[in-house]
């Protein structure tokens, strides 16, 4: 059962020097709960746009994309209901405090006060966030911040959960305890969409990935299955091989 | 919409604005601390004038009539100025040779032979001046007792002036005018000698056996009808909706960056975005603390202001000086009541205005820049007001902020009859303002280029290729308005340029074609060849309907009734000066020289071919854009009104424009805005023409016309029926299927089908 569906998703903008830059050039994958998906990619490979696209706060140029059976473009309210967005672009407010800016969303998703304040006392002792409940935004390290996004993306207990580039920034500490929450949250059957271009992560974490440049999506499938298929058991060294590979065939100077 | 959460939003942007230091300085700690720094300031300075001592170097002063004394002592003679104010003169009675040592006892001017004694004395008193040994030198002509004794005599005053009157003065100032203190002293010392004069022309009345007060024969009795609060509210009531809005668009403009640009570049609107708030919402709850902000900050700054302006006043009413108090004595608390409910409706649009603004901005540094064309934009429309003689009226009700700040003097005033008649007009722009303001806002905040924009590199050379690449069958929207913006700016110059002296019918032709060839038809060609790709899509130059053409033909007769009202209302209520009066007069008489067939040519034919193929041409195709069809009608006749260049004819014209871009939408093409607008333009001319002379109008049109004295006007039955007449054809032509032929090209100029356009 797939509660995530991305089919033929295409995204262009108008741009300067080539009339039209293609971030996504029709990509489909999905994904099912109590799954990490992982799609690994360099920079500027189309992951974020891809991801925003899935948080409604772009719009696909073409295709679709069915999220808990909702379309993002005809339901942007109730897929938003569905996901819980941590990205690096999502920042957390400097003068308010974990608790506020966690409460702050949790009534923005129209949860009951009560019921709000049960799940998040619930959430901060998981997330182990109570020595920073009443710290400001704008005192808080990197570390405690990408807590806060998390529990702010929590708050609405939402089936599907999309980290973009979610540890970029973070120390080694930190990073491993973010893979930890992960973890965990796929063994309570959430769906995960995870993106990085951290080889690491993705042999340590993802279930199943997909390897994207330049808005394409070269390989899919499980790490095992991958290795098998391209006849390389070291990750990053395939990882490189499909990207340098398509480069050559499409006459493009790997950078 | 869901009201509860624009509420959380709004109490939660409001509680971070609140907690940031930079944003609770300029709006509630700056306006505090402003007015009383400004309150002392004035009085530092009215102390200044009253109190500071001056010295004044006084020669020749034994020359003097000694009958009635001028300084006794060194001080200026008992009578003449208070006490207090004789005290604060020091006077330095100097014989002549010591005016000419400077300090160090050098003579600064050699003393030549060659020069007057006078011209010499003048030349070191400036040097004394310069130097600051002094603040004023007074120097008394030694012949002044013969001088004034040469007053006295009856015969003198036939004489023309003697030539020592002319040339100096019997006594002469040296002074600083850019020195304050020189300035303090000059005007004690002319107070003095004033006061001087007085006595002495009634002494020499009452020798003359004259009643003194003969100088002044008629006494004046003053009574004015403006009551106590007015008088005072005539200063305060131009002033303080100034300051006021000044402070609104600031008090708004600073949160909306903060809250727009700022938490773009914080990271922090993408949360919001991703979370289940609409981008409405988000907008009403940030729009509502924007507002808040602007309220409060001109409340502050009024009280401020208000409570200042008591206090300095208090002070000054002390003092005693009367006529300061009453003009700018604070005003009542009624009349701050109608300010306060002027201010809501323009702060909720100034705030919806800075918030699209800021918006647009990737950082709060970008959002800053932004200020000034805001303030551009919002500032004649508030300073328009004060302009003395603007008062309120029809025409200037319909001018957003300018109608509601007038309407509030009304109130402040007390003409609440006046102010009943408008208030519909006002409360309609206001409303129609501020929900197109915040329409925008919306519509930025949905837009993902403007919510993503990343910051891209400009450089001319990639950007013009751009645009050769990117030329679609029509123009952009922005190469529109861009052509507009060219047209009225050439209009502007040219017309100063090609304007003639004197009127004569060859100089008005010439003046017409290149006006409407060069500057209006030109341009808008010179863009189409570089920035289109197809002359005929670009100026919208579809085949019309035989039947299209003739209904247009009828709809320009039908309407034409309706015009001459409409024109003749427009220069009733924004009259036109005597001189363009005459001036139009003198237009007139040149046209009737010349035979109608080639005024309509010049007049008629070709101003509607080039303004048609300009406005609901090429910059009519480019705004129908992105379904822009209202955009398209409403600016396009805008653009078309203000090329008309007179007040009265660009209001016309406008709503001219307006039926004409309709015409232009629904037919898909320009030619039939072209048979109206000829139509139209010629109809005017044979009328103009045709009012002059008796037989002016043929015997098989009389049923349309009446006699009135000296000419020929619509008849009163021909007028109504032909506004039904027109109403019903328009209705009908804006309900029909839309033609087929409809020239609206995305960029790359991919055909479109018609429901699109």
């Amino acid at each position: 059962m797939t509660i995530l569906e991305v089919s033929q998703l295409t995204k262009t903008y108008p741009d300067m020097a080539k009339g039209e830059y293609v971030a996504l050039g029709g990509i489909s994958f999905s994904a099912k709960p109590g799954e990490v998906f992982g799609l690994l990619g360099p920079n500027g490979a189309g992951k974020t746009t891809a991801l925003r696209i899935l948080s409604t706060v772009l719009r696909p140029t073409s295709g679709t994309v069915r999220i808990n059976g909702f379309d993002v473009v005809t339901h942007p309210g109730e897929v938003r209901q569905s996901i819980g967005f941590v990205s690096n672009n999502t920042a957390i407010y400097d003068r308010m405090s974990a608790w506020e800016m966690v409460e702050y969303f949790g009534r923005l998703y129209g949860i009951e006060k009560d019921q709000l304040h049960e799940r998040m006392e619930l959430l901060f002792e998981e997330l182990q966030m109570q020595e920073i409940r009443d710290v400001a935004g704008a005192k808080m390290s990197t570390g405690m911040k990408q807590k806060t996004s998390i529990a702010r993306a929590l708050i609405h207990d939402p089936p599907v959960l999309v980290f973009d580039e979610a540890s970029i920034g973070l120390d080694v500490m930190v990073a491993r305890k973010l893979l930890d929450i992960v973890a965990k949250l796929r063994d309570d059957g959430k769906c995960i969409i995870f993106s990085t271009h951290i080889m690491r992560e993705v042999e340590r974490l993802c279930d199943r990935v997909a390897i994207m440049h330049r808005g394409m999506i070269l390989a899919e499938g499980s790490l095992s299955d991958l290795s098998e298929r391209f006849g390389q058991r070291d990750f990053e060294e395939l990882f490189f091989e499909l990207l340098s590979h398509h480069d050559r065939q499409h006459g493009i100077e790997a950078a | 919409m869901n009201w509860e959460r624009v509420q959380l939003i709004f109490a939660r942007e409001l509680r971070d604005q609140m907690r940031d230091r930079r944003t609770m300085f300029t709006i509630a700690v700056l306006p505090l601390l402003l007015y009383p720094i400004m309150g002392m300031l004035m009085l530092q300075i009215s102390q200044f004038h009253r109190e500071n001592p001056v010295r004044i170097d006084v020669v020749g002063m034994e020359h003097w009539p000694s009958a009635l004394p001028f300084i006794e002592n060194n001080k200026i003679a008992k009578g003449l100025l208070t006490d207090n104010e004789i005290d604060l003169i020091h006077i330095e009675s100097l014989s002549d040779s010591e005016v000419g040592a400077t300090p160090d006892n050098k003579p600064k001017v050699a003393p030549e032979l060659s020069r007057d004694h006078a011209t010499l004395l003048v030349d070191r008193a400036r040097n004394r001046v310069h130097q600051g040994a002094c603040d004023l030198v007074l120097i008394v002509d030694p012949k002044i007792e013969e001088r004034l004794e040469e007053k006295r005599d009856p015969d003198a005053a036939d004489r023309p002036m003697s030539l020592s009157d002319s040339t100096s003065g019997i006594l002469t100032l040296v002074g600083n005018r850019a020195n304050d203190r020189s300035m303090v002293a000059d005007r004690r010392l002319r107070t003095a000698i004033d006061q001087w004069q007085r006595v002495w022309i009634s002494q020499r009345l009452s020798e003359a056996s004259l009643n003194p007060k003969l100088v002044q024969p008629l006494a004046i009795a003053e009574i004015d009808v403006a009551p106590a609060a007015t008088r005072s509210a005539l200063v305060w009531s131009k002033l303080l909706p100034f300051v006021m809005l000044v402070w609104a668009l600031t008090g708004a403009f600073y949160p909306a960056v903060d809250l727009c640009a700022g938490e773009k570049e914080r990271g922090t609107l993408e949360t919001l975005l991703s979370s289940p708030a609409l981008r409405r919402e988000i907008v009403w709850g940030k729009l509502l603390t924007v507002m808040c902000f602007s309220v409060t900050t001109a409340l502050l700054n009024l009280f401020s202001m208000q409570l200042t302006a008591s206090l300095v006043m208090n002070q000054f009413m002390r003092l005693g000086s009367e006529q300061m108090i009453e003009s700018l004595g604070p005003l009542p608390f009624s009349s701050i009541g109608w300010l306060v409910i002027m201010l809501l409706p323009i702060s909720a649009l100034f705030s919806a205005l800075a918030m699209a603004v800021a918006a647009l901005a990737r950082s709060s540094k970008e959002g800053q820049y932004y200020l000034m064309p805001l303030l551009l934009v919002g500032m004649p429309l508030v300073m328009l007001p004060m302009l003395p003689g603007v008062t309120l009226s029809v025409g200037t009700s319909i001018v957003p902020v300018t109608g509601a700040v007038l309407l509030s003097r009304s109130l402040i005033e007390g003409q609440y009859q006046e102010a009943l008649v408008h208030l519909p007009f006002v409360v309609a722009v206001t409303a129609m303002a501020c929900l197109l303001a915040i329409r925008w806002a919306v519509r930025q905040f949905e837009s993902e280029t403007v919510m993503f924009r990343e910051n891209e590199r400009f450089d001319i050379s990639t950007w013009l290729k751009q645009v050769w690449r990117d030329r679609g069958a029509t123009a952009s929207v922005s190469e529109a308005v861009l052509c507009g913006m060219i047209i009225l700016v050439a209009l502007f110059f040219g017309r100063m340029m090609v304007s003639e002296p004197t009127i004569s019918w060859t100089s008005i032709a010439k003046s017409t074609v290149i006006i409407q060839l060069g500057l209006i038809l030109a341009p808008c060609l010179i863009m189409a060849t570089m920035l289109t790709r197809s002359l005929g899509k670009a100026f919208r130059l579809g085949v019309p309907k035989v039947s299209d053409l003739a209904f247009c033909v009828l709809l320009a007769v039908c309407l034409h009734p309706s015009y001459v009202v409409l024109a003749s209302w427009v220069q009733s209520e924004y009259s036109i000066g005597a001189e363009t009066k005459a001036l139009l007069l003198q237009f007139d008489a040149e046209l009737s020289k010349v035979p109608l067939w080639s005024v309509i040519l010049f007049l008629a034919v070709i101003p509607a071919l080039c303004e048609e193929l300009a406005f609901r041409g090429f910059i009519f195709g480019g705004l129908l854009r992105q379904n822009g069809v209202l955009r398209a009608i409403l600016v396009s006749s805008l653009f078309f009104g203000m090329s008309h260049g007179v007040l009265q004819q660009t209001i016309t014209a406008t709503l001219m424009g307006i039926i004409i871009g309709v015409i232009a939408w629904r037919s898909g093409g320009v030619a039939c805005g072209i048979a109206f607008h000829i139509t139209h333009n010629s109809l005017s001319m044979w009328l103009a023409r045709a009012a002059k002379q008796p037989d002016g109008i043929p015997d098989w049109c009389s049923w349309a016309f009446q006699a009135v004295d000296g000419g020929w006007d619509y008849s009163a039955s021909w007028s109504t029926f032909s506004i039904l007449l027109g109403i019903v054809g328009f209705a009908w032509f804006f309900a029909r299927e839309r033609n087929a032929t409809c020239y609206v090209g995305e960029r790359g100029g991919k055909p479109l089908s018609s429901s699109q356009c």
